[in-house]
């Protein structure tokens, strides 16, 4: 069995980069090759590497590098990861670079979270294009274990099965093979959630827009985080291009849905990405004495506005009942509920169980793997196990054919339906009250 | 003697944050007690149809909810779990982190008189409902807080800081990196037991032996005396349940190959560390009465430190888990480290301690902590511990301590003969 020692991380400065750095000097133990543009910021890097994964034992395997050592590093490397910026040309740039050093007996991967992994592939010679891999983990990578491993039709396959459990056993991560798909499983699953939820802000700007959608999507559907915070934390220049991708290279039921609004796209084009550009869909405003305020962009006025502190009686029966650890109750409460609120919301949690069966095997995955992405990848509710949740109150199959017509059309739902297993997940720490408890 | 089964139960997930999930005691209970009597094959129905007859009892065991979350009468709480113990006798036991196998011991002692047929233990804890300072000063409380906690920052890592210390003054021949290093590699091994428990806490983290050796870093800090970060078993919430039963019911239900508590020990030493230490010169052992308990238990199994198959030690800090090691016989006093450094306990070793990660790496919450380690002596001689099975287990020993050493709890569960 081989060993992987020697790591070269390239684009290490890099959140990502960083970040990957500090998976394969940590539980790896492997002595890794930070590369980044400057040496300078790699070295400024080294202390957020060490404090990604909490240990400063790591720091003696941390080696900063710059672009000019590439080769030695490679040539030196029994395994190397590509984490720059994703643009395509570029990649292929740096692969055309590594494919002349690497070693022969040696792993080479790209972190990309939805470009071509054959065609970055090709710039291999074919003897190492067999050893060429996306090996595409989630941000950040010490709480969300998710890896979603995807060969090309190059790969050699006892390679893979090597790695996988390598990734599995030697680094902790939860491991999904995936077909090379556009934006492949977890993405494809949770930003179609996500964008809908954009296209849906826009359409119900009157009612609010963004902290609406974000209220009845709140944690007590099954998430930390609502989704279009989730979008602002991303960053909406990282959504649209995962949503674009996504739209330009689906053509199923969904491929609407990824549609970007076009008030999003204003947003991005004035430089409000989200949080990282200090405002997006949401911006916290600060003052002098220290007070913080929460506010919202308001889609129909085009300003920023005091978050709007919602009352849905649904949301706030379900918040109650979770609190108390009364789940049935609470999916009771939401699936018997009338309003438009809940209507939409069931909506929603119904649609995502949907296409992540639909998409699970577009992306080559079985209903175990919709399940593995979502929770690992993004600590949402995953869909078997929210199939199991609402199961508890309701008659989940009539419900889909009641509340989604339009997908029933599209698409096999008893075939899909027919493939539901129980889930390896408890969904009930995913349901969370949104209460302060104290 | 009236023999006592064990039909098994559950515990929640020690990762969980029950206040980030905007959840209190109630939810927990309810998870906990469902799970748990669902892991034992019984139902609520099952509950009230013995309640009828004042054939079920349920022992509560818990340390400070007064203060974690500003709630006593914790006995009479689970009538706010489910109607079906309305009318079941119920009540809370408490000996600080040992409070759930004091529970236990009244479980196992109405079970042997004959006066129930089924006893539910449930140990509790809800902890991040306060900060780490704030928590650690109401833990101080498990000593004599007027004289060894009441105005100290984290009180309980500096008395087994001290532990440590007089573990070197104890023992001269014991050279102290040789000391640390046996400390290092228990908080790794901890560690790395728990990468195979799906319900412990720190089942994601990273740890190794240089990690954990690298004491005074800003990612190992110091937090009492010798001992840093890397030492502790961390606060956590959870609650674990496990179900006892009579021979009569096991033999109506008709069921089999279900294990029994064959021995226990329980002993207090003096309250105050440095009566203990005052105590202690004339013993080979610095926690002498942690190995009476040890010895309370083996000689009433009829067993010795020979027929055990697995240990759970109380590893609220390695300098007490190193300290276990010799009360539970698997080397002499001051010899800990040979069982270390020889892989004795890791797993695969013949001795494995704390093979789901123990304190250290499944997690403290305080209260639950004994029924948790009994529930994993079930698992384990029953075959049903999943990743971290010990091959073939037959018997299986707790010391779960409550204090600085001060109650301690000794249970040994074993297949019947």
């Amino acid at each position: 069995m081989r060993n992987i020692r020697t790591v070269t991380v390239i684009g290490v400065t890099g959140t990502m980069g960083a970040n990957v750095a500090g998976i394969f000097a940590s539980f790896g133990d492997a002595r890794v090759f930070c590369v980044g543009r400057d040496l300078e910021k790699v070295r400024r890097t080294v202390p957020r590497i060490v404090r990604s994964v909490k240990a400063d034992a790591i720091a003696a395997n941390l080696v900063p590098a710059d672009f000019s050592m590439l080769e030695t590093c490679v040539a030196e490397s029994d395994l190397v990861f590509e984490s720059v910026r994703e643009d395509l040309a570029l990649k292929k740039e740096i692969a055309a670079r590594v494919a002349g050093a690497l070693r022969a007996d040696a792993i080479s991967g790209t972190g990309s979270s939805g470009l071509s992994i054959t065609e970055i592939a090709e710039c291999y010679p074919p003897e190492k294009r067999s050893r060429f891999f996306g090996i595409h983990m989630f941000n950040p990578p010490y709480t969300l274990p998710l890896c979603e491993l995807t060969p090309t039709v190059y790969s050699d396959r006892a390679l893979l099965s090597w790695l996988k459990t390598y990734l599995r056993e030697k680094l902790f991560r939860t491991v999904v093979e995936v077909r090379d798909s556009p934006a492949f499983l977890a993405n494809r699953i949770g930003f179609q959630f996500i964008n809908q939820a954009l296209r849906d802000a826009e359409r119900y700007q009157d009612n609010g827009g963004i902290d609406y959608m974000d209220a009845v999507l709140g944690s007590f559907t099954g998430r930390t985080m609502p989704p279009l915070t989730t979008a602002d934390f991303v960053g909406l220049d990282v959504h649209q291009a995962i949503v674009n991708n996504l739209y330009a290279h689906t053509a199923d039921w969904a491929r609407d849905s990824f549609a970007l609004p076009a008030f999003a796209r204003d947003l991005i084009d004035g430089g409000r990405l989200g949080r990282k550009s200090g405002g997006g869909l949401y911006q916290v405003v600060k003052y002098e004495n220290g007070l913080r305020r929460q506010t919202v962009y308001d889609i129909s006025t085009g300003a920023y506005r005091d978050v709007i502190p919602y009352h849905f009686p649904f949301a706030e029966q379900m918040q109650q009942a979770i609190a108390e650890g009364d789940y049935q109750l609470a999916f009771t409460r939401l699936t018997r509920n009338q309003s438009p609120e809940a209507r939409l919301c069931l909506a929603y949690l119904l649609r995502y169980m949907l296409y992540a069966l639909f998409a699970a095997r577009e992306a080559g995955g079985d209903m175990a793997a919709a399940d593995d992405v979502m929770a690992a990848g993004f600590s949402w509710c995953p869909p078997l196990a929210l199939y199991q949740a609402l199961s508890s109150a309701a008659d989940v199959p009539a419900l889909i054919r009641e509340r989604l017509p339009e997908v029933c059309e599209r698409m096999d739902v008893d075939r899909a339906l027919a493939e539901i297993r129980p889930s390896r997940y408890d969904y009930r720490r995913y349901f969370k009250s949104g209460r302060r408890m104290e | 003697m009236k023999k006592v089964y064990i039909l098994g139960g559950a515990q929640t997930d020690f990762e969980r944050n029950w206040k980030k999930e905007g959840k209190g005691m109630v939810a927990l209970l309810k998870e906990a007690v469902a799970d748990g009597l669902t892991g034992a094959g019984l139902s609520f129905e099952d509950v009230r149809a013995l309640n009828r007859e004042d054939r079920v009892a349920c022992f509560v065991g818990n340390f400070i909810a007064e203060k974690y979350t500003e709630q006593g009468h914790l006995g009479a709480f689970l009538t706010e779990v489910d109607p079906a113990f309305y009318g079941v006798p119920s009540a809370r036991y408490e000996a600080a982190c040992a409070s759930s196998s004091a529970a236990i011991d009244a479980a196992r002692t109405s079970i042997r008189a004959g006066d129930r047929d089924v006893a539910i233990v449930v140990g509790w804890e809800l902890m991040k409902t306060v900060d780490a300072r704030t928590g650690g000063d109401f833990l101080g409380r498990a000593a004599y807080y007027e004289k060894e906690a009441k105005g100290i920052e984290l009180p309980f890592p500096k008395l087994f800081g001290r532990l440590a210390d007089e573990t070197l003054r104890k023992y001269p021949a014991l050279e102290e990196k040789r000391y640390m290093d046996a400390l290092a590699r228990i908080a790794c091994i901890n560690y790395a037991n728990a990468k195979r428990n799906p319900l412990a806490q720190t089942r994601q983290w990273f740890m190794n032996f240089a990690q954990a050796s690298a004491r005074g870093t800003e990612t190992n800090p110091l937090v009492g005396g010798r001992l840093a970060v890397s030492d502790c078993s961390q606060i956590t919430d959870g609650a674990a349940v496990v179900v006892l039963a009579s021979e009569d019911f096991v033999r109506r239900r008709g069921l089999t190959g279900r294990p029994v508590i064959k021995g226990f020990g329980h002993r207090n030493a003096p309250l105050r560390f440095d009566r203990k230490v005052a105590e202690q010169p004339d013993s080979p052992y610095l926690l002498p009465w942690t190995r009476q308990a040890v010895l309370d238990a083996y000689g009433r199994s009829g067993l010795t430190v020979a027929d055990m198959d697995v240990f759970e030690a109380h590893d609220c800090f390695t300098s007490s888990e190193y300290a276990a090691l010799s009360a539970f016989g698997l080397t002499p006093p001051g010899e800990e480290y040979r069982a270390v450094e020889c892989g004795l306990i890791a797993p695969g070793g013949a001795k494995p301690v704390n093979s789901g990660g123990g304190l250290i790496g499944c997690g403290h919450p305080v209260g639950a902590t004994g029924a948790r380690m009994l529930l994993d002596l079930y698992k384990q001689v029953t075959g049903a511990a999943g990743g971290y099975q010990v091959p073939d287990a037959k018997n299986a020993l707790m010391l779960n301590i409550g204090g600085t050493a001060t109650t301690n709890y000794v249970f040994i569960v074993g297949r019947e003969d």
